[in-house]
């Protein structure tokens, strides 16, 4: 009895542990051994990692894609520059930031809880108006509000320096500190997957008719998951805001959101293991890649590819996966432990 | 089984629809349809392709508005609520395609609607395990819908409308594709539904033999209008109903039953 339930504990923490061991394995290895340029690589596959699971927790388990997430880290990326960024600085300007952001810092830990929640903020505000959308609509109406997020941002001078970049925010964000992200974002999406939110959106995912029948509320149920996930895409922001010590409004517009949403549909858009991999395969390429445009030495030789064969080698990838995969690598799966025979639960129908 | 732990409100005996018409556009899809369904029997509802037996469970559920008329359980008027209210009212449905959640396992899909009826994680997860239990498909539970035989789709699909815990349940076609056996299996469970769940069940079938095996009283709808109502006897016997549905089987040996 003893072992059975040790069976089952460890059957609902598996997901969970095959993702984040391995990427703990990657991070003692990159921290002993590796060069700073690969553990910058490793820091920031493992912000990706955060955004990625952030936008999964939303898209995968709802069904909708969103194009507007990216927002969310841009929103909370900016709270927790305002928060912590260049006392000197800051009262010239950005004149237009209320005294309480202007003339004061604030610890690490706070900026980063304050700005997670911030971007919580936000996506409800957005969320409880497009959660009433379905289906392309909403996807659409999603995009419509990254437009909105870059234009005001780009155009709030007084406050975001424009278009230009803020420098001077401190970075505290080691590969270490990335990994603590990542295994939080990944905890936190398991955990909210296996939910009864979770469980109850991810049936509207698959029959809204039914979902509804069943006495599911779609609306809610999108609700939380869509706020749930800015959150945990602001968290993603704050990191990469400390870890490259500038920020700007065009980090967080187009090319970031297809981006991660390259890797979220080539891991697999319905897998939290696909979030993962996806990141991992994506980031792993293109560093090969940029290592061969940069040139390889072979003897006496120096070998380079032409520059922009990392751009297209991917966007083939992607095409291929989707293609002849087009659940992605993961399909629809999770990674789970094998059923044992005699737990009483066998794969095969009677 | 014990019967949902609803204990707190009597539960209603009847659900009603009175005078309801519906029509899409010009075309009148029900006319004046009156029928009640009551706790503790099982209603057939027959007719031929067309004859808008899934339109009125359309407006019996929430899901179709009624152009005119209305839709009473006990006393409490359903018509004009959200499909999700009536459901958690305690008017469960299956559809004709079973329409399960189909990246999530047989367990998962009964969970889903005992959660929807307002039960917490445990207790969801307790009545999800007892209905598979009861309705043989205990050993598929940690299966995934998506590869699922057709005979164990439909099944689930009425397993999951019983998670509700529902007053009434409302069944579309249960046994289509069915083979006799299966049929056989299917009868079995739907005559004990009413003792077992304490509630009443309408159940729309071509089947005359699952029909006329385990309905108590049978109403026939015919191009939107109530054709006739009575036990499966009166129901066989009633020239109107021969002319227009029956008829066209008469050859049919469910008819001798």
């Amino acid at each position: 009895m003893h072992a059975g339930k040790g069976i089952a504990i460890l059957e609902r923490v598996w997901p969970v542990l095959v993702l984040v061991v391995p990427l703990m394995a990657v991070v003692v290895l990159a921290d002993l051994y590796g060069s700073v340029m690969f553990q910058r690589t490793v820091t920031d596959a493992l912000i990706k990692i955060v955004l990625v699971v952030g936008l999964y927790i939303f898209i995968g388990n709802s069904g909708i894609v969103s194009f507007g997430h990216i927002g969310f880290a841009g929103i909370a990326a900016y709270f927790a520059t305002w928060m912590t960024c260049c006392a000197m600085m800051k009262p010239i300007t950005m004149t237009g930031l209320p005294d309480f952001l202007r003339l004061e810092t604030y610890s690490l830990w706070s900026t980063a809880l304050v700005s997670v929640a911030i971007a919580g903020v936000a996506a409800l505000v957005i969320g409880l108006v497009l959660m009433r959308l379905s289906g392309l609509a909403a996807s659409i109406s999603t995009l419509a509000a990254l437009f909105i997020f870059h234009a005001v941002y780009a155009n709030w001078d007084s406050v975001t320096m424009g278009r230009a970049s803020i420098v001077g925010v401190p970075t505290y964000v080691t590969v270490w500190v990335a990994l603590g992200g990542a295994v939080l974002a990944i905890a936190v999406a398991w955990l909210y997957q296996i939910s009864s939110y979770g469980l109850a959106t991810r049936a509207a995912r698959d029959d809204e008719v039914a979902a509804q029948a069943s006495g599911i509320s779609l609306y809610w149920n999108r609700l939380i998951a869509f706020v749930l996930s800015g959150m945990v895409v602001g968290l993603g922001g704050v990191l990469m805001v400390h870890f490259q010590g500038t920020i700007s409004v065009n980090a967080f517009y187009l090319n970031l959101t297809f981006i991660t949403l390259a890797m979220l549909v080539v891991g697999g858009m319905r897998s939290l293991a696909g979030a993962v991999v996806g990141v991992v395969v994506l980031t792993s390429v293109a560093d090969v890649f940029r290592r061969l445009e940069a040139g390889v030495d072979l003897g006496a030789m120096r070998l380079s590819t032409p520059v922009g064969t990392q751009e297209m080698f991917l966007a083939a990838l992607m095409l291929l996966i989707l293609v002849f995969r087009k659940d992605g690598l993961m399909g629809r799966r999770e990674l789970r432990l094998p059923r044992f025979p005699g737990t009483g639960q066998g794969r095969e129908a009677p | 089984m014990t019967p949902p732990e609803t204990a707190a409100e009597p539960r209603p005996t009847r659900l009603q629809a009175q005078n309801v018409h519906v029509s899409f556009g010009g075309i009148r899809a029900l006319t004046g349809i009156d029928l009640t369904i009551r706790r503790g029997e099982v209603l057939g509802l027959i007719g031929p392709n067309g004859a808008g037996k899934t339109t009125l469970v359309n407006v019996l559920t929430g899901f179709q508005a009624p152009t005119e008329g209305r839709v009473m359980l006990e006393d409490q008027t359903l018509t004009g609520m959200k499909a999700r209210d009536v459901a958690r009212a305690g008017v469960a449905r299956s559809f004709q395609a079973a329409r399960l959640f189909r990246d999530l396992t047989v367990q998962e899909n009964l969970v889903v609607a005992a959660l929807g009826a307002g039960l917490p994680r445990r207790a969801a997860e307790a009545r999800a395990h007892e209905i598979l239990d009861w309705i043989g498909c205990a050993p598929i539970a940690h299966l995934t819908c998506d590869g699922l035989s057709y005979g164990d789709e439909r099944r689930i699909s009425i397993a999951r409308a019983l998670a509700m815990g529902p007053s009434f349940a409302l069944l579309d076609e249960p046994a289509s594709g069915m083979n006799e056996t299966e049929c056989a299996a299917l009868m079995q469970v739907i005559s004990e539904l009413p003792a077992q769940f304490d509630c009443g069940v309408l159940l729309i079938e071509h089947n005359m033999t699952v029909i006329m095996g385990v309905c108590q009283r049978i109403h026939v709808l015919d191009g939107g209008r109530s054709l006739a109502e009575g036990t499966p006897d009166e129901v066989q016997a009633n020239p109107a109903v021969r002319r227009a549905y029956l008829g066209e089987k008469a050859d049919q040996v469910a008819l001798t039953i």
